[in-house]
């Protein structure tokens, strides 16, 4: 059993229109994975794929009029869907917590950083100031914040980015977690402070067993922060696997697509596939989600793909997945 | 050689900084030139001043100090009214589309609205331009009736190069063009502008902080740090042989997409520092791991390392200026075994 | 290479009226309750001449101060005139001031507002200081001053209101136009070669007024209140014009002999527009902000 175990998650936003037509958008469509400890799965996909919102269903933060409508998410064994939020709030913030993104914006613009870090534990633990205040301090230190005693006073906006972006990773270490959801960490941040921070994050990872979960679009990333991907598109997964196989080896069209829209390249093959316009969630096509978009298309694909295994772990969602022996670069579309 | 189309000369710009008495040394002295046909990548992190002087180059901020040449014609200090005619030779194409446009107007008006400011053609000719405009970046022509918000980010980038395109102007500034953009969208962008570069011969200023797509679509780049440039060259050249520490760690800390690719990390301490308080001399110096006491006499000038390949670092003269050579710097070989581990490389 | 072609839905299928009508109340029924009350007062107000049982002024000497009843449905007041009449021909005063004051205080404050977000500086403070002055000074005394001193005329009450409640257009529209400045908006106008008419007129302005259409109902409310309440105090409207303020200050001397149905109406009408009209800005707000299409992430 996994520490994270995703089943088949369904997220839908159901509002009204002004003509008071009821519309759905359906945000996430049949969402599966695991994650384990002392592994790194990182989520990728275009706007719209669900990433995030992969995170908030999981952390039961949706508001109205986005709800989880079917499926199941457990941690350590225990169903979070449908859980109250008082029992929500005894796993959430200690044992799985999450990074959230912009952290100029994310931290209490009227707390100093010292407070919130003190507020962060004795929310769930009955502790006494004095001993969360020398945690806060040991935290700061753990992510590599220098001066961690003055810094502790700091207030949020004389913080510099990547400053601000420990800040919200000691938040979510503080209390010890097993698993650490982090929503594109470094994006905002300069490329020499993503490296600081990335690589704190896999020493944590490491030194602590705990689980993570990247969200990004960087695939740079991925390749070298990630053991596992998850590759998104309209609401679900459509590949996964370890890291070097599907890089070196992807088994879906969009993969494909995406890994060779990559500048290298680029530079080596040419231009290919182009992407095409957002999927249509209030509309989506029947079967595979994917298939006004792809170059492989054909009549088969109206109805949905099942998950094909390419071994060791490695699974496409596409009639094709395993019929091609090798990944071939997609055929120019038009 | 050709006339440069854009020539560039100690340009300066300073901001007044939130307290008084504060300034904002956002440009520090920079110079180059732009061909005809040629696009210059302007690459740094945040604070190298590259949107600055983007921003400068178009006039939409009027410079300190320095000289800015177009053509024959000096505009470093000419009005706005003088320089309006003059914008439908210098146009711009900003990060986020979705900012950079009217939300209350069709997406058809938007590119007219350039034909309608510098042309004299009525509204059917007006039209027939938006329409040949639309099909040349690959728009549907059914979205020229839409508003903004009704399209995709990679469709409202085409847009805004539409917009960009419609008075065939000598030079395009792109400020991040692709940054806010979805990775598989982002190829059809970089194709579409190497296509009509192809084709018009138009010049190209592409500002941003992403490495890769610099190296891909860029034949010279500049690399800003605190708003001077330490190094230029030509792009294939800075890439293969980074000479300024600062370069060296910039890209040594890209992320290449490939699992395969072992990193050879040069970490730095800390943060780019704000543009309020400059260093001394040279500054990289504060961060530089191989920092020398001479470093902090002024800023280096230039030195050559090819024909047309420069370094703003007094190491360079020796060649003691490769940043592998520094002990300070933090352990490039342990955090190599720990990111292998990690990965699964070696087992 | 592929078009970019387009998947997003042809807008609005599946429109009819109750359709719309039931989505507005949905997203927002402080504005339909809002828009339903200002709707009933527009209607009495465009044909209370056609609609009243007896004109404005029209007297019966004989039946002065009969309570409501079936011959006058709220009653008559001290000169024999028909209390729901006048409170009905009441509603078209409120509008007469209402809208002129509300296009007084767009006209004069919104370009005072774009002129000052855009240029900045030195005329961005004197705009600014001076709005300050303006709105520092408690209005009903500047309103009876200026009132006093030009002459006690329907005309001299709406354009001193609209003066008064300009500033609030001012800061509005700049802070709105300060924000299109930071995003970029500006910029990318200046670059395409806008002329600064165009750019202030035809890019500023649809977009910097988005967030005043709530305040011009609220201020609408205002205007009705002071107006009242400056023919309350006896300057402005007199009677026996049929204006509700006036109305009420002749009513009031009755109350304490028990005759409660001349100040009453009257009163309860103003209270019900000034509801409507707040309860309409306040929907307005809740249409106007949130209507961002749910996307997924």
């Amino acid at each position: 059993m996994s520490l994270l175990e995703v089943r088949n998650l369904h997220t839908h936003f159901i509002s009204h229109d002004l003509n008071n037509n009821q519309r759905v958008a359906k945000g996430l469509n049949g969402v599966t994975f695991d994650v384990d400890k002392s592994e790194v799965v990182g989520i990728v996909g275009e706007t719209g794929a669900g990433k995030s919102l992969t995170a908030m269903s999981i952390m039961g933060l949706l508001q109205p009029p986005a709800r989880v409508v079917e499926g199941s998410v457990t941690f350590d064994g225990n169903e979070l869907i449908g859980l109250s939020a008082e029992d929500l709030n005894r796993i959430r913030g200690t044992e799985l917590t999450m990074i959230v993104q912009s952290p100029l914006t994310s931290l209490d613009p009227l707390s100093r950083v010292g407070k919130q870090l003190v507020r962060a534990q004795r929310e769930h633990r009955d502790i006494p100031k004095e001993e969360a205040w020398t945690a806060g301090i040991q935290t700061m230190t753990t992510v590599g914040i220098p001066d961690p005693e003055r810094r502790m006073r700091a207030w949020p906006h004389e913080l510099s980015g990547g400053m601000a972006q420990r800040v919200l990773i000691a938040l979510a270490l503080i209390n010890g977690p097993r698993l650490i959801i982090a929503d594109e960490p470094t994006t905002g941040l300069d490329v020499t402070v993503q490296a600081q921070i990335l690589d704190l994050l896999r020493d944590l990872v490491r030194d602590r067993e705990m689980g993570a979960m990247i969200i990004t679009h960087d695939l740079g990333v991925v390749a070298h922060y990630c053991t596992r991907i998850c590759v998104m598109f309209a609401g679900s997964i459509i590949e996964t696997g370890p890291v070097r196989e599907v890089f070196n080896n992807p088994r879906h069209p969009y993969t494909q697509a995406l890994i060779s829209s990559t500048p290298k390249r680029i530079a080596e093959q040419g231009y290919g596939q182009i992407g095409g316009p957002p999927p249509n969630l209030y509309a989506l096509p029947q079967g595979c989600h994917y298939r006004d978009r792809c170059a492989k298309a054909a009549d088969i694909c109206h109805q949905t793909p099942p998950l094909q295994n390419a071994g060791g772990g490695h699974q496409a969602r596409c009639h094709f997945a395993v019929d091609d022996a090798t990944a071939t670069p997609t055929v120019t579309h038009g | 050689m050709a006339e440069p189309i854009l020539k560039v000369r100690n340009l300066v710009k300073h901001f007044p900084g939130s307290q008084p008495g504060e300034t904002i040394h956002a440009v520090n002295g920079v110079s180059f030139d732009l061909q005809p046909g040629e696009t210059v990548g302007l690459v740094g992190e945040s604070g190298s001043g590259k949107s600055t002087i983007g921003r400068c180059v178009l006039r939409l901020y009027r410079p300190t100090a320095g000289t800015i040449q177009f053509g024959d014609r000096d505009i470093t200090t000419i009005s706005e009214r003088e320089m309006r005619p003059l914008r439908k030779e210098i146009q711009i194409v900003f990060q986020d589309p979705y900012s950079a446009l009217n939300p209350r107007m069709k997406v058809g008006n938007l590119i007219g609205e350039l034909v309608k400011l510098h042309t004299d053609l009525n509204t059917a000719d007006r039209r027939d331009a938006v329409a040949a405009l639309a099909a040349r970046v690959h728009l549907n022509a059914d979205l020229l009736t839409r508003f903004p918000n009704e399209l995709s980010g990679g469709q409202l980038q085409r847009v805004c190069i539409a917009r960009a395109l419609a008075t065939n102007p000598k030079v395009i500034v792109l400020d991040e063009p692709t940054s806010s953009l979805d990775l598989s969208v982002r190829a059809g962008i970089l194709e579409l502008l190497g296509e009509l570069q192809r084709d018009t011969g138009v010049s190209m200023l592409f500002i941003s902080h992403d490495l890769e797509t610099v190296e891909l679509v860029s034949h010279r780049i500049l690399v800003l740090y605190l708003g001077s440039v330490v190094e230029d060259g030509p792009s294939s050249a800075v890439f293969a042989k980074p000479s300024h520490p600062y370069s060296q760690a910039l890209l040594s800390a890209d992320l290449p997409p490939d699992p395969d690719v072992t990193l050879d990390r040069k970490i730095l301490q800390g943060e780019v520092p704000g543009p309020v308080h400059l260093p001394p001399g040279c500054p990289f110096e504060p961060r530089c791991p191989i920092a020398r006491p001479d470093c902090r006499q002024g800023k280096p000038p230039p030195q050559a390392i090819g024909d047309t390949h420069h370094a703003a670092c007094v190491r360079v003269a020796d060649g003691s200026n490769d940043i592998r050579n520094a002990e300070s710097l933090a352990d490039g070989d342990t955090h190599k075994k720990l990111q292998d581990q990690f990965i699964g490389r070696t087992s | 290479m592929t078009d970019v072609t387009v998947t997003t839905p042809a807008p609005v299928p599946g429109f009819t009226w109750t359709g719309r009508i039931l989505g507005i109340t949905r997203r927002s029924p402080t504005f339909a309750i809002g828009f339903l009350i200002v709707a009933i007062f527009a209607f009495i107000a465009a044909f209370a001449n056609v609609i009243s049982p007896f004109g404005p002024i029209e007297t019966f000497s004989d039946k002065v101060l009969i309570p409501p009843g079936s011959e006058f449905w709220f009653g008559s007041d001290g000169n024999g005139m028909d209390v729901f009449s006048r409170v009905m021909h009441g509603a078209r005063f409120a509008f007469g001031i209402a809208v002129p004051s509300a296009i007084i205080m767009l006209v004069i404050g919104v370009p005072l507002g774009l002129i000052a977000g855009y240029k900045g500086g030195m005329i961005d403070e004197v705009v600014l200081r001076s709005m300050d002055v303006l709105r520092s000074f408690p209005s009903i005394v500047l309103a009876l001053a200026v009132v006093a001193a030009t002459g006690q005329s329907l005309i001299n009450v709406v354009l001193v209101i609209g003066f008064l409640d300009a500033p609030i257009f001012t800061r509005l529209v700049r802070s709105e136009v300060l924000a299109l400045r930071s995003s970029g908006f500006v910029d990318s106008a200046v670059a395409a070669g806008n002329p600064t008419w165009r750019i202030l007129f035809v890019h500023l302005l649809p977009n910097a007024i988005r967030g005043s259409t709530a305040m011009i109902a609220v201020r609408m409310a205002w205007a009705v209140r002071i107006s009242a309440t400056l023919a309350f105090i006896g300057v402005g409207i007199q009677a026996p014009t049929p204006e509700w303020g006036a109305m009420i200050r002749q009513g009031a001397e009755f109350i304490i002999s028990g005759e409660w149905w001349v100040a009453t109406f009257p009163g309860v009408a103003l209270v019900g527009i000034v509801l409507g009209f707040n309860l309409l800005g306040d929907g307005l707000q809740d249409l106007l902000d949130p209507r961002r299409k749910a996307t997924g992430k």
